[in-house]
């Protein structure tokens, strides 16, 4: 029997807390015992190369994905009984999920607003998008927007109700490097005004450098390595996180 | 169950309809075809067989009861395929917003549409064809109430079919009900029905509900027993129905069904 349905609080701190996640699709064990604790206004990347589990983890720790075995807290609000309460605490946004059709920016904006709970989303939704300058979209359908403008939005709507814990799933992949830096200083500001803790995947590590203070390495669906990001590159002998990130790439290849 | 969310589902699902012109097909288009189809086979086969207008009101009045089930299990169906294709279940998911709330506001803009499409066949019937609906009285009701009951359990079916296998189930929202159309007897008593078949309609909780419409149409008092084992059959199909949608998404969480829809 999965302790996922386990009761209670664990008491542990930290907005987030995952213990002993394990998943595995058919003959694949996509997370294999994985722990991960995110502190308040923390900025954390979880990173590694593909296949190696970050997605799976990502949607576990969002409830969308059942794990195996282990369990997960958000807020104090353990999953799956409580994701609801939980989910009013996170924001999530990924780079490949496009917006509905047939939607205007800012009556997507609204709608999430108001599943996020807020009555009146008007107010979140102008600060939202000034905040990463694109004031300009709000009356643009979602059909008509670039890859890059859909990831702005993406990022808007997961935090019009500002929450603690905003999770990004490969937030700049395939964007240009100006849009990309426009994501970047936005992320930055909203972190440091609200406080909220970042946890991203990425495979761009310069970005990764600039916007995390902590880095998680994870190979075949284990955490390998957990601190800052030049402590992690020191521990593998290398000189950055790209340096990691290749050796565990090369090394999953190897196996 | 917060209200907040309902209402944020009702109006994604009224901006889909608004700005999707293929949706009205569901919602007046076909409504008045099958008005039009059924009410001029039933004046044709009224002259026939002499019988008059009794022929068209029994069509009509099969259609229009048919499109009450048929609007209530099409706007469920679609209303969570629309999330599919427009890739926005995963958006949906990492929301606050539960199971019940999401079917909840689906089947509240459900019930509007329904309103309109039985309001298009009933205008064109009285409009063309000088029938009223409204002649079966406060007989409806109950008629009505098991219909949409039977057509929110075939939505959530598809929905639960959609979720384990994938897209490949969306042509049941459509045909599902086209199969039990014929095994029901929407337009005539269950007995005309090949023998073979007859048992599998004797089954069918709509049989009854439309054997039900029929006998007040012809001017007997409501038939209680016929509803009452359409409302049980309904009843027994609604809670299979939950049980079968909450085993296929549990399903759908544990073998990550999402990447599917993103």
């Amino acid at each position: 029997m999965p302790s996922t349905s386990a009761p209670a609080s664990s008491a542990e701190p930290g907005i987030l807390v995952a213990r002993g996640l394990e998943k595995r699709y058919k003959r694949v064990q996509a997370v294999d015992g994985l722990d991960l604790t995110v502190g308040a206004g923390e900025r954390v990347a979880l990173l590694g190369p593909n296949g190696a589990g970050k997605t799976t983890t990502l949607l576990m720790l969002l409830g969308v994905v059942t794990p195996d075995a282990g369990w997960v807290e958000i807020m104090g609000h353990r999953l799956p009984r409580h994701r609801s309460e939980a989910a009013e605490h996170v924001g999530f946004a990924a780079g490949y999920l496009p917006l509905p059709e047939r939607l205007r920016v800012v009556e997507f904006l609204r709608l999430f607003g108001q599943l996020y709970g807020l009555a009146d989303p008007g107010p979140a939704v102008e600060l939202g998008l000034e905040r990463f300058g694109i004031t300009h979209l709000a009356g643009a359908m979602g059909n008509e927007l670039s890859s890059g403008q859909r990831t702005l939005i993406g990022i808007v709507k997961a935090t019009l109700h500002r929450p603690p814990l905003l999770v990004l799933d490969e937030p700049t992949a395939s964007l240009d490097p100006d849009v990309a830096l426009r994501v970047r200083t936005g992320l930055n500001r909203l972190c440091s005004d609200d406080d909220t803790a970042l946890l991203v995947t990425s495979h761009n590590m310069i970005e990764v450098e600039r916007l995390c203070e902590r880095v998680v390495f994870i190979s075949a669906g284990r955490v390998v390595a957990d601190g800052k990001p030049a402590e992690v590159a020191a521990r593998f002998g290398r000189d950055d996180l790209e340096g990691v990130f290749l050796h565990l790439a090369e090394e999953r290849e190897g196996a | 169950m917060r209200w907040l969310r309902v209402q944020a589902v009702v109006r994604r699902h009224a901006f889909v309809l608004q700005r999707a012109p293929q949706r009205w097909f569901d919602v007046v288009v076909w409504p008045v075809v099958d008005a039009v189809l059924f009410g001029a086979i039933g004046v044709y086969f009224g002259r026939q067989a002499d019988v008059g207008e009794a022929g068209a009101a029994f069509l009509l009045a099969g259609i229009l009861l048919f499109h009450v089930v048929f609007q209530a299990e099409v706007s469920l169906a679609t209303g969570f395929m629309e999330e599919t294709w427009s890739r926005n279940l995963l958006n949906l998911l990492v929301t606050p917003l539960r199971e019940v709330e999401y079917v909840a506001g689906v089947v509240l803009f459900g019930l509007a549409k329904l309103a309109m499409s039985v309001t298009v066949v009933g205008t064109v019937a009285f409009g063309l064809f000088a029938f009223n609906v409204t002649d079966i009285g406060l007989a409806l009701v109950p008629i009505v109430a098991v219909l949409l009951l039977v057509g929110w359990s075939v939505g959530l079916l598809v929905i639960g079919l959609i979720l384990r296998v994938g897209q490949g189930a969306e042509i049941l929202a459509w045909g599902l009900l086209a199969m039990l159309m014929p095994l029901s007897g929407i337009f005539y008593p269950v007995d005309a029905l090949p023998g073979v078949l007859q048992p599998i309609g004797k089954v069918l909780p709509l049989t009854h509900v439309f054997a039900a419409g029929r006998a007040v149409l012809e001017g007997d008092p409501l038939p209680w027993d016929e509803i009452g084992i359409g409302a049980a059959g309904a009843l027994v199909l609604g809670a299979a129905s939950v049980w079968f949608v909450v085993r296929m998404l549990a399903t759908f969480r544990s073998r990550g069904y999402i990447s599917r829809h993103t």
